[in-house]
C-alpha cells in the first residue's frame, strides 16, 4: 500500500518535472521575444503544433528517417519565426500600431494556423509516432514503475536546457542577445547588429517551442490541442513566474506548474487541474507581479508591461 | 447638424426596413447574431479603446450572462425578463471583481488574468454537469417574451436594434462626460491623470463594469434567442475573436464595435461557399483577412470610414467653390 503510494508520488514527480519543463520551454519562447522586441507573441504555441504536424507528415507520409524528419521540421519552424517577424511584426510596427494590434494579429495567426491544419489533416487527433518508446511501456526500478515516455522527455528537456544555458552564458551569441535585451540602443551603439539579434530571437523562440511541441507530442498526440489549448496559457504562466525576464525562472515556473498539475490530479481531481493552475497564476500575478522565480529584475520594474 | 440628423434618420429607416426588404430567414438570423456581437464588442471598444484596459476574457462574461439567465429560466421557471436582469447583475459582479487586478497590472499581465478568468469559467461550464448540462448543453431555453408577446426573428431584430442604438447612445453620452474624459486621461497617461485628481481605480472599475454588463447582456440575449446552449461558443478563441472585431471595427471609434461586430460576423458567412472540397476553408480565409486588416489598417474600418468621410466632404466643398473651413469652425458645427 505505502509502496504503491510511493511509486505514485515518484511517478508524478518525474512526469510533473518532465511535462513542466516543456511548459517552461514554451515559456522561454515568450521570454525571448519579450526581451528582444517588448511584445508578447500569442502565436507562440502555434510553433509547437506546426513542428509536431510537420514531423508527423515527414515521418509517416514521406517515410523519412527520424533524425532527418526532426531536423527538417525544426528548421521549418525556425523559418516560421522569420516569417512571423517580416510578415506580422515589421509591417505592424511600421504603421505605428500599438501593442494590442500585435496581440490580435498573433492571436489570429494562431487561429489561421489551426484552420490550415484542420483543412490539411482534419480535426481528429493522430497518434504520435512511437519514437520515444511505446506509450504503454514502463521501467521498473525495484518495485517502483516509471513510464518511459516521461523519462525520455525528462532527459531531452534537461539536455536542451543545459544547451540553452551554455548558449546564453558561454558564447558570444548569448552575450549579444543578452546585451540587446538589456538595452537595445546601447547595444546598437556598441556595434551590435540589433537587426540580426532580433531575427535570432524570433528564430530561437519558435525553435525552442517547436522542440517542446515534439516533446509534448506523445502526451497530447498530434492534435490541435497543441496549437491553442491550455498549454499555451501554461507557457505564459511559466514565463510570468520568471517575471518575463529570467529564462531559468521560466523553466522553474514551468516545472512548478507541471508539479502542481500532476499532484492536484493525484490528490484532488483531474477535471479541475487547469483551474488550480490558473488560480495559482492569478494569485502570483496579484501578489508578486515581478514573478516568484526572478533573480534578474529589480523591485518595482515588472508588472508594467 | 441638420444633415447629420438626416443621416441618422436614414440609418434608423434602414434598420427598420431591413426585415421587410430581406425576407431570408437565414440572413435575418445572422444579422441578429451580428447585432448581439456588436453589443458585446461595443463594450470592448469602451474598455480597451477608451480606457486602455485589455481583456481577453470577454467570452467568460458572455458565458455567465447566457448560462445564468438560462439556468434561472429553465430550472427555476423565472420570467425571462427577470432572469436576464439577474444574469446581467451576476456578470457585473464578476466584472467588478476582475477589475481589481487592473489596479496593479497592465497590458499583457492583465490580459493573462482575463484569459485565466475565461478559462476558469469555461472549465466550470464543462464540468458542473448538474447545473450547466456539461458538454451536452442546456436545452429548451424559453425564447424572449414580454407578457404573452413572443418575439419571432423579425421582432427580435427590432428589439436588438433598439438595444444597440440605446447602448451607442449611452456610450456617446459617457464619452463626453466626466467619466469618459477620465477614461481617455488614464489611457493616455495614468500618472498625469492621477495628478490631476482623477481617481484611476474608480475609472477602471467603471470601465470593467460597463463592459461586463454589455457582455453579460448580450450573452443572455443570445441564450434566449438560440434556445439551447453548449460550451463551444464560449471558448478562449471566441474572446480573441471579440477583440479582433473591436480592432477591425476601430478601437477608438464610437461605432467601432458595431462595424467590427457586424463585419466579422458576416465575413465567415459570406465565405461559406458551397464549392465541393472547399467547405472547411472559410475559417482559414476569415482569419487571414482579419490578419490583413489588423496589419494593414491599424485604425480599423471605423477610422477608415471617418477618414473617407472627411475627404469626401472636403472634395464636395471644394467643388462648390467654398473655402476650406478651419478645424475650429468645423468642430463647433458638429
Amino acid at each position: 500500500m505505502t509502496l504503491q503510494f510511493l511509486s505514485d508520488i515518484l511517478q508524478n514527480l518525474v512526469s510533473g518535472i518532465a511535462v513542466g519543463s516543456t511548459y517552461g520551454l514554451v515559456g522561454l519562447g515568450v521570454v525571448f521575444l519579450w526581451q528582444s522586441i517588448n511584445r508578447i507573441n500569442f502565436a507562440n504555441i502555434s510553433s509547437a503544433m506546426i513542428s509536431v504536424y510537420l514531423f508527423y507528415s515527414f515521418y509517416t507520409y514521406v517515410n523519412m528517417p527520424v533524425a532527418i524528419a526532426l531536423i527538417l521540421s525544426i528548421a521549418l519552424v525556425a523559418l516560421y519565426g522569420l516569417a512571423l517577424r517580416y510578415l506580422i511584426y515589421e509591417p505592424i510596427t511600421k504603421r505605428g500600431a500599438s501593442k494590442l494590434e500585435f496581440v490580435v494579429a498573433t492571436l489570429m495567426l494562431t487561429v489561421l494556423m489551426m484552420s490550415v491544419i484542420t483543412v490539411i489533416f482534419g480535426g481528429m487527433p493522430k497518434p504520435f509516432p512511437p519514437i520515444f518508446g511505446e506509450s504503454g511501456s514502463f521501467i521498473r526500478i525495484g518495485s517502483i514503475t516509471l513510464s518511459t515516455i516521461y523519462l525520455y522527455i525528462f532527459v531531452i528537456a534537461g539536455v536542451l536546457i543545459i544547451f540553452l544555458h551554455m548558449l546564453l552564458r558561454k558564447t558570444l551569441v548569448g552575450k549579444l542577445l543578452r546585451a540587446t535585451a538589456q538595452n537595445n540602443e546601447a547595444a546598437q551603439l556598441m556595434g551590435i547588429n540589433v537587426n540580426l539579434t532580433t531575427s535570432l530571437a524570433f528564430v530561437l523562440a519558435t525553435t525552442i517551442v517547436g522542440i517542446a511541441g515534439i516533446l509534448l507530442g506523445p502526451i497530447y498526440f498530434v492534435s490541435l490541442e497543441l496549437g491553442g489549448g491550455s498549454i499555451g496559457i501554461k507557457g505564459f504562466a511559466s514565463a510570468v513566474m520568471g517575471g518575463l525576464i529570467d529564462p531559468y525562472g521560466a523553466i522553474l515556473g514551468g516545472i512548478l506548474i507541471g508539479l502542481i498539475e500532476n499532484f492536484s490530479t493525484l490528490l484532488i481531481s483531474s477535471t479541475y487541474k487547469d483551474i488550480i493552475s490558473f488560480v495559482i497564476l492569478i494569485t502570483v500575478l496579484m501578489l508578486k507581479p515581478n514573478g516568484i522565480f526572478n533573480w534578474t529584475t529589480k523591485k518595482g520594474e515588472a508588472g508594467q508591461a | 447638424m441638420k444633415r447629420k440628423r438626416i443621416y441618422l434618420l436614414l440609418l434608423f429607416l434602414i434598420i427598420f426596413l431591413y426585415p421587410f426588404i430581406d425576407g431570408n430567414a437565414y440572413r435575418l438570423y445572422v444579422m441578429n447574431r451580428a447585432i448581439i456581437h456588436a453589443i458585446l464588442v461595443t463594450g470592448i471598444v469602451f474598455l480597451t479603446g477608451f480606457a486602455g484596459q485589455i481583456s481577453l476574457g470577454q467570452a467568460g462574461f458572455y458565458a455567465i450572462g447566457a448560462y445564468v439567465s438560462s439556468i434561472l429560466s429553465v430550472r427555476l421557471g423565472m420570467p425571462v425578463v427577470f432572469s436576464i436582469l439577474i444574469a446581467v447583475l451576476v456578470s457585473l459582479v464578476a466584472g467588478l471583481i476582475l477589475s481589481i487586478p487592473s489596479f496593479k497590472l497592465k497590458a499583457f499581465f492583465l490580459s493573462l488574468v482575463t484569459i485565466a478568468f475565461g478559462q476558469v469559467v469555461w472549465v466550470l461550464l464543462l464540468n458542473l454537469d448538474g447545473l450547466t448540462g456539461g458538454a451536452n448543453g442546456l436545452f429548451s431555453i424559453p425564447r424572449f417574451h414580454f407578457g404573452s408577446f413572443m418575439f419571432d426573428d423579425a421582432a427580435y431584430f427590432y428589439l436588438l436594434a433598439f438595444f444597440l442604438v440605446l447602448v451607442i447612445y449611452v456610450m456617446y453620452r459617457i464619452k463626453n462626460s466626466y467619466m469618459g474624459r477620465s477614461m481617455y486621461a488614464i489611457n493616455n497617461d495614468i500618472i498625469a491623470a492621477e495628478t490631476c485628481g482623477i481617481n484611476s481605480k474608480r475609472t477602471k472599475i467603471f470601465a470593467f463594469g460597463f463592459a461586463s454588463i454589455l457582455a453579460g447582456f448580450s450573452g443572455a440575449l443570445y441564450a434566449h434567442y438560440e434556445g439551447f446552449l453548449t460550451p463551444e461558443p464560449f471558448v478562449f478563441f471566441e474572446s480573441a475573436n471579440f477583440v479582433a472585431m473591436a480592432v477591425v471595427g476601430g478601437l477608438h471609434h464610437l461605432a467601432g464595435g458595431v462595424i467590427g461586430g457586424i463585419a466579422l460576423t458576416w465575413l465567415p458567412e459570406l465565405l461559406r461557399l458551397d464549392i465541393a472540397g472547399f467547405e472547411n476553408y472559410y475559417l482559414l480565409f476569415t482569419s487571414l483577412i482579419v490578419i490583413l486588416f489588423v496589419v494593414l489598417l491599424p485604425k480599423g474600418l471605423g477610422g477608415l470610414f471617418s477618414e473617407l468621410l472627411v475627404r469626401l466632404k472636403e472634395r464636395w466643398r471644394g467643388k462648390r467653390g467654398t473655402e476650406r473651413e478651419t478645424p475650429q469652425v468645423r468642430k463647433r458645427e458638429e
